[in-house]
């Protein structure tokens, strides 16, 4: 179980981190004003200070008990977390593999995957639902909007 | 009168059969992402982008503006009879939407909103019509200085309207211009933010943002709620679709009132979803069936409905005569007009007359065209949401690693794409607000070239803000914008706290979602 008040800390880290590293990396460009004008490193370092001061805000805001906050007290169940976890990690496994199997094989593998594996639909099903994708694709991409899609390390091995 | 003569121009541009084609292929496109939960206007929008590369800009901008429209219907469809909104803006039309349709009156719930939308929409397209160029001229005069005020006005009304928290809106406008930042600058020439990932020196493209915040990021929170879509009865009764339009100008008040909030929501960047929220609101405040709200008023329907639409058309305004979008998805189309080659803003309105009038005039036809195009196809898509969620969640999700990989050929711009779901997912479950996130990832570079390019013309000095009366009048109203929820929140703690103030609360943290 996930309190809302740990997701709008853990967000509010998530923001405030991005604005130091903004902070950080706009310091190289130079800050202030030169001979040509502001600096290149000037606007993301001004808007970096805002992110890191206004997610300090949103950090003390989020942990104290406020009365919006406390009317929500549990942003995501178990149960939910667990529908979450069942949509996002194939979903990243699947873009993990798309540089090693290339887009065609991932994405069928993918919905095969999705579909047979938790009992959804029947494995002929899903097999024909895996292929038509690919095919799909293939046929959007590659051949009305010659859009080359990434056929992978494995594709390239064999030298196709 | 020599706007209603560029319009006559404009409507032989529009009415020719390719783009009558390239309209209903729009607008079902748009009724089928807006059916679809996890897909909506601005990633659809974006999807298609790369497709229009090759087009004349006025097919491409009638073929994304009317996906556009049917999006802004289509989402309807899904409020009305499932109870679950396909777009944000839809979300205030569940509340009276679906108990009419469960009552056993879906036809005159689905005829009066897209009625009223109907009305909103050519409101909308007639503020545009008569005003659009207006605004352009008086823009031809502006410098960098006016340029920066605008966008600081911009994004000011952002966190003053919004509806969002305050700090939440100022920290998603704030990430959306790093972002923006993100690249070669276009001023010094000089990389910038790149983080030591050297591919980072291309930028982060809005449209993988996009991908990733809309599409990835609503999957994520459509998963968490498993919803089972049980529909109502989607049979169009045609009889009964005259009857119910023609009780509308009963409601003229209603109408009337929505459409300005509609249309002021748009213009001003607060967009459709606050508007029909904002509208749904006052009319339960004013309406003296008020208190039958949630049950399947008619007026409750018309309400938001009328703001939606009113607020998704007049959102070009500011977008077409500025280069300011006033919604997210016309910040992607904005996004589209620059790939294009055009440079949105008032110039537009001197070179590229056909493109702005065959523009202006696609919004009249398309808006027809979509109002019998989702009639005819409301049992379609119907059937179409029948289809288990499981099976189309990972369909969305290949759409979405498709479409961010397509924009240039980049396995990082997939990988980005990912975290920016899982910003999205986090930043909705949160309610901070995504359209100002968007917006400043699309125009972050122009806002900071103008206050670059000022500050040149000044020698550094800020004093150029406040040279003459026009910078000085939208800079200051940018600031009471900035310090209106403050100035609000100081007024709440004088007044004595009222029970309801907690409802308000969260009524208020509905309108981002």
């Amino acid at each position: 179980m996930i309190s809302r008040r740990v997701l709008e800390f853990a967000t509010a880290v998530l923001t405030g981190s991005f604005g130091v590293a903004v902070v950080v990396s706009s310091l190289d460009n130079g800050i202030g004003w030169s001979s040509a004008g502001v600096d290149a490193g000037t606007f993301p370092f001004l808007t970096g200070i805002i992110i890191v001061l206004g997610s300090l805000y949103n950090l003390v805001r989020g942990l104290l008990p406020a009365t919006t906050l406390a009317s929500v007290p549990v942003a995501i169940t178990p149960i939910e977390l667990r529908r979450l976890a069942g949509l996002f990690v194939p979903a990243a496994i699947f873009v993990a593999a798309i540089p090693l199997v290339g887009m065609y094989v991932a994405s069928s593998l993918y919905v095969f995957a999705v579909l047979a594996i938790p009992r959804h639909q029947t494995v002929p099903r899903a097999l024909a639902m895996a292929a038509a994708t690919a095919l799909a694709l293939y046929v959007v991409f590659e051949r009305m909007f010659q859009v080359s899609l990434p056929h992978g390390a494995l594709a390239a091995a064999f030298g196709i | 009168m020599d706007n209603l003569q560029e319009l006559l121009h404009g409507f032989t541009i529009a009415i020719t059969v390719p783009h009558l084609l390239l309209m209903a292929v729009g607008v079902l496109l748009g009724i089928l992402v807006g059916v679809l939960p996890g897909l909506g206007a601005p990633n659809g929008v974006s999807l298609l982008l790369p497709l229009t590369f090759g087009m004349q800009p006025v097919s491409a901008i009638i073929l994304l503006s009317s996906m556009y429209w049917g999006a802004l219907f289509g989402g309807s469809v899904t409020s009305i009879l499932f109870n679950i909104p396909g777009e944000p803006s839809s979300v205030a039309t569940t509340f009276d939407g679906y108990p009419m349709a469960r009552d056993g009156r879906p036809t005159t719930a689905l005829a009066t909103a897209f009625g009223s939308a109907a009305f909103g929409a050519l409101v909308g397209v007639i503020l545009i019509t008569f005003l659009a160029s207006w605004v352009a001229q008086v823009a031809l005069a502006f410098g960098p200085p006016e340029y920066f005020a605008v966008y600081f006005l911009a994004f000011a009304s952002f966190v003053g309207m919004g509806g969002a928290a305050p700090i939440k809106t100022v920290v998603a406008l704030a990430i959306g211009f790093a972002i923006a930042a993100i690249g070669i600058d276009t001023v010094s020439g000089s990389v910038r933010l790149t983080m030591g990932i050297d591919e980072l020196v291309k930028g982060v493209n809005f449209v993988v943002a996009v991908m990733g915040l809309f599409g990835i990021g609503e999957l994520l929170v459509a998963v968490e709620e498993e919803f089972h879509a049980r529909a109502v009865s989607s049979k169009i009764d045609w009889r009964e679709v005259f009857r119910a339009v023609g009780r509308l100008p009963r409601h003229s008040v209603a109408l009337l009132r929505s459409a300005a909030i509609g249309c002021w929501m748009g213009i001003t960047p607060g967009g459709p979803t606050a508007a029909s929220f904002m509208s749904y609101g006052i009319a339960r405040r004013f309406s003296r069936r008020g208190r039958y709200f949630g049950t399947g008023e008619v007026e409750g329907i018309i309400s938001p409905e009328t703001a939606d639409h009113a607020a998704g058309t007049s959102a070009l305004l500011p977008m077409l005569s500025l280069g300011i979008p006033g919604s997210a998805t016309a910040a992607v189309m904005m996004g589209g007009l620059m790939i294009w080659g055009l440079n949105p803003g008032p110039m537009l309105f001197v070179d590229q007359k056909d493109f702005v009038w065959g523009l202006i005039a696609s919004m009249y036809v398309g808006n027809i065209v979509a109002v019998a195009l989702v009639l005819l196809t409301v049992p379609v898509f119907a059937a179409l949401m029948r289809i288990p969620f499981v099976v189309i969640a990972p369909l969305i999700v290949i759409i979405c690693v498709v479409g961010a990989y397509s924009v240039s050929n980049s396995y990082l711009d997939v990988v980005m794409m990912l975290g920016f779901g899982i910003v999205g997912y986090l930043f909705k479950k949160l309610f901070y607000p995504l359209a100002p996130l968007v917006l400043a990832i699309v125009i972050g570079d122009k806002a900071e070239d103008a206050f670059r390019q000022s500050m040149l013309m000044s020698k550094g000095s800020l004093g150029i803000f406040f040279a003459n009366k026009l910078v000085t009048c939208l800079i200051v109203a940018g600031i009471a914008l900035l310090l209106l929820p403050l100035a609000l929140q100081l007024a709440r703690l004088l007044r004595r706290p009222t029970p309801s103030a907690r409802n308000e609360t969260t009524a208020q943290e509905k309108v981002i979602i």
